[in-house]
């Protein structure tokens, strides 16, 4: 071996690695596992199948817009607009699709047409204004929000019967609505794994400069991710149409903080190039699974805040244990 | 005289105010290395930028392979051939060594999608070609930077370019590393690419350079084959005057045991190192990259805890466990890694210069501006640092003049051991001279220095005493007056006890 040969080693084994890398995952998994022993013990109701359906549901309600946050959050940005998003979305397709069936294709069209045109904006406003996502999106949930509740304080519009069917319709056992999560869930996967877009997301966040000097298209690679983030949003208000059956403009309020929320507790950076699929399922799952048994067990609004708050705290500081 | 296959002509550009290049015109004929050499600040790098697409040139016309190349973007410019090695390592440290090789260029199957199969083996390839023993699956972030800089060249190879800059691509290299960057660099030449070689080593600059081309204060003093050039000529184009002597003399006498470390040992690769350090001495720590010697520095300053051994001052119990314990005590560090661990590179220049001695320059918790701003121009004139104003953010400095104030904010807290890790890397000789310079003062003033460093005329130069390291222990110690290059890379590379029966 030459000298140059020589000096050079490999990373940490790489089982020990994997450990370490994984770990605070694999912390919140056996946390929602342990939450699954105290629901099952405590509660009759809690592994009912309809229960599960309905923890599987809202998980999927928040686990889709929170898989484009975290891809958002993967390039060093942040989208607060989602949840504003899904309000505006939730009340445009209701009026388009004006409870018939012959509307629910105009109807999608215009929601998914709405979530492209808000990312593109999105994406102009940080690529060539050189605006800070914090604050573009921080604009876009206050705009989006005041253009909601000028459309209609109240609710308008309704679903057609095909879409009011699908919220309940299952495969199996499972909801479709969390078989599509599912779905994507494993199309972020092979996104972050096997694509060119994806592998520039981490450029794009790891180091914005030396994803430029190497011919990273930085600037298309961010209209991307913002546009799909706003996608997930415009879904999210077509399934809370096709559970609400109205356009209910109380909908969406909150929804950018518990993405996060979900996004941070499944080990992804705030900084930027580390994600983690798998994590951010484990902490849509937890968020949706707390709240769940916390509502069962019969505790009060205000202890779940705290609750919710404990978690974020607890998930971070492992990570942070970890990390270094 | 063949075609060129760059030319350069009347390029300029400023900064907010700064010139930094006037009127510079540069030609490169294929399959020649050109040296491109000047002090700190000149503007090498910034014509190196602005031919990679970084920077727009205020005025001046690239013509590149026959043709004026109008505004592209540094995707199309890597595209027509062109790979540039920046100064400043240009990695994701969350990718693997094979994704950050390929970034930008990533091989893709027929439905489009990210090809890992030839991204590995093709980067495996690659590595192995270079005789590169690393596994490209690791990330950049667990790399030392001397792999990470080997990775930086298997990037550029990886571009199939025909012309390469290199911006002073051995500053983190030594001894074997860097006659393999020869090699790389002779088989490179043989195959017609063209190179431009950045360096602050002039040496290097003889030893492989077909032209050397001059800049000061970002015009171009002089192109000149090497034949028409030695040291003393070079030395003198660059600086504006002669500088014989490299090493300042000293005739300063050792002083009392200063620092004692006892056996210490580390998590890292540090497995046993002992050392004495007296007031008033200069201890040169030699050995390869990888061997220790960064991670000895950092053990000796509490930035890694120890699993066995202590150190502590002459004649004290050990007082510190972490970097702030330490500089209390009075140890400094200065890091080798000037980007991510010496500077903030968002902030002022004064900023960085005073942070250390902030509670020094106050007055019940008030900064008295006044000798804060004397403090910084005390530093600007003590090591000549190319500056606009002090309130210029670091990150626009010119590497050499980044590494002078990483020091400047160091010796501002007047310590009583103060390690330096490479202190001159990136450094142009008219600053190098003035750090060494910097450092006999210190020694006279009893302060004693630990210096790290890969240059082995520079460690054989200033150094007392000579630790080489090997594979985490001392190797040998060496007085300087039987020290020379070939028994330090002979211990350095064959261990203490391999080096004795050799
Ligand atoms: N982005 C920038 N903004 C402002 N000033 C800059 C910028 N880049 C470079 N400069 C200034 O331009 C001048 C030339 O800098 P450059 O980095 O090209 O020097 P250099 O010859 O590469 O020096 P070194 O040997 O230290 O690397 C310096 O005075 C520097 O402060
Ligand atoms: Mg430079």
């Amino acid at each position: 071996m030459n000298a140059l040969g020589g000096i050079m080693r490999g990373g940490a084994g790489g089982r020990a690695l994997f450990l370490r890398r994984n770990g605070p995952i694999i912390m919140v998994y056996a946390f929602i596992l342990l939450l699954v022993v105290i629901g099952a013990t405590q509660s009759e109701r809690f592994l009912t199948e309809r229960n599960l359906a309905n923890v599987a549901r809202q998980s999927a309600f928040l686990g889709i817009v929170a898989l484009g946050q975290m891809l958002v959050i993967l390039t060093a940005g942040i989208d607060l607009s989602v949840g504003s998003l899904v309000k505006v979305s939730i009340l445009v397709s209701a009026i388009v699709m004006n409870g018939e069936s012959a509307n629910v294709v105009p109807a999608i069209l215009a929601a998914l047409a709405l979530g492209v045109l808000v990312g593109l904006i999105h994406g102009f406003l940080i690529n060539e204004l050189r605006i800070a996502p914090f604050i573009v999106t921080l604009a876009s949930l206050v705009i989006l929000k005041g253009i909601g509740l000028t459309i209609s304080s109240s609710p308008v519009g309704k679903a057609s019967r095909e879409v009011m069917m699908f919220y309940v319709q299952k495969v199996g056992p499972l909801p479709v609505i969390a078989l599509m999560f599912f779905v994507l869930v494993i199309l972020t996967m092979l996104l972050l794994r096997y694509t060119v877009f994806g592998k520039h997301l981490v450029a794009v966040g790891g180091n914005v400069e030396v994803a430029h000097l190497s011919g990273v298209p930085v600037k298309r690679t961010r209209y991307g991710v913002y546009v799909i983030c706003s996608l997930t949003a415009a879904v999210t208000g077509l399934l809370w149409l096709s559970r609400m059956g109205v356009g209910d403009p109380a909908i969406g309020d909150g929804i950018e903080l518990q993405t996060i929320t979900a996004v941070i507790i499944g080990g992804t950076s705030l900084f930027g190039g580390r994600a983690s699929v798998l994590g951010t399922l484990g902490g849509v799952l937890l968020l949706g699974i707390t709240a769940n048994l916390l509502v069962m067990l019969g505790v009060s609004q205000f202890i779940q805040g705290l609750i919710q708050g404990v978690i974020i705290v607890a998930a971070v500081a492992l990570y942070k244990q970890e990390g270094d | 005289m063949s075609k060129p296959i760059l030319e350069m002509r009347g390029i300029s550009k400023s900064f907010a105010g700064v010139q930094a290049l006037k009127n510079v015109s540069f030609r490169c004929q294929a399959g020649l290395v050109y040296g491109l050499v000047g002090e700190n600040g000149a503007g090498k790098s910034t014509l190196m930028k602005i031919l990679a697409g970084v920077y727009k040139a205020d005025a001046g016309d690239i013509i590149y392979k026959g043709m004026p190349r109008l505004s592209a973007s540094t995707g199309e410019i890597i595209a027509s051939g062109i790979s540039i090695i920046y100064q400043e390592l240009a990695l994701v440290p969350q990718m693997s060594v094979a994704e950050n090789i390929f970034l930008g260029r990533e091989p893709r199957t027929s439905m489009g999608l990210l090809d890992l199969g030839r991204l590995y083996a093709r980067s495996d390839e690659l590595l192995s070609r270079l005789g590169v023993a690393l596994d490209t699956r690791s990330l950049v972030s667990q790399l030392t930077i001397a792999q990470q800089q080997l990775v930086e060249i298997a990037k550029a190879l990886s571009q199939d370019a025909d012309l390469i800059v290199m911006d002073e691509p051995s500053a983190i290299l030594a001894g074997s590393e860097l006659d393999q960057l020869f090699d790389i660099i002779a088989a490179l030449k043989a195959q017609g690419v063209t190179i431009i070689y950045i360096s602050h080593r002039l040496e290097e600059v003889f030893r492989i350079a077909d032209e050397v081309t001059v800049l000061k204060d970002g015009e171009v003093v002089d192109s000149r084959p090497i034949g028409q050039l030695n040291r003393h000529t070079l030395v003198r184009l660059m600086v504006g005057r002669s500088l014989d002597e490299i090493f300042p003399q000293t005739d300063h006498e050792q002083g009392d045991l200063a620092l004692i470390a006892d056996d210490i040992a580390t998590d890292t690769i540090l497995d046993g190192v002992s050392l004495r350090l007296h007031a008033g001495e200069i201890l040169g720590i030699a050995g390869m990259v990888g061997s220790g010697r960064t991670e000895l520095a950092r053990a000796l300053f509490g930035a890694d805890p120890l699993t066995r051994g202590e150190v502590r001052l002459a004649g004290a119990t050990p007082q510190w466990k972490t970097p702030s314990q330490a500089i209390r005590a009075g140890v400094a560090l200065v890091p080798e890694d000037r980007k991510s661990q010496g500077l903030f590179t968002a902030l002022s220049v004064r900023i960085n210069v005073t942070i250390p001695i902030l509670s020094r320059l106050s007055r019940l918790g008030i900064v008295r501006r006044q000798t804060e701003e004397q403090v910084v121009e005390d530093a600007r004139q003590r090591l000549s640092i190319v500056m606009t104003s002090p309130e210029q953010e670091t990150q626009y400095l010119s590497g050499g003049n980044q590494q002078k104030v990483v020091l400047a904010k160091w010796l501002e807290t007047a310590p009583a051991v103060i390690i330096l890790d490479e202190p001159t890397r990136g450094v142009d000789v008219g600053a190098k001279f003035e750090i060494y310079k910097l450092m006999r003062q210190l020694n006279d003033r009893g302060i004693a220095i630990i210096m790290i460093s890969s240059e082995l005329p520079e460690v054989i130069g200033m150094s007392d005493r000579i630790l080489v390291m090997n594979d985490g222990r001392v190797a040998g110690e060496l007085l300087r007056e039987n020290a020379d290059e070939e028994r330090i890379i002979e211990l350095a590379t064959l261990g203490g006890a391999e080096a004795q029966s050799a």
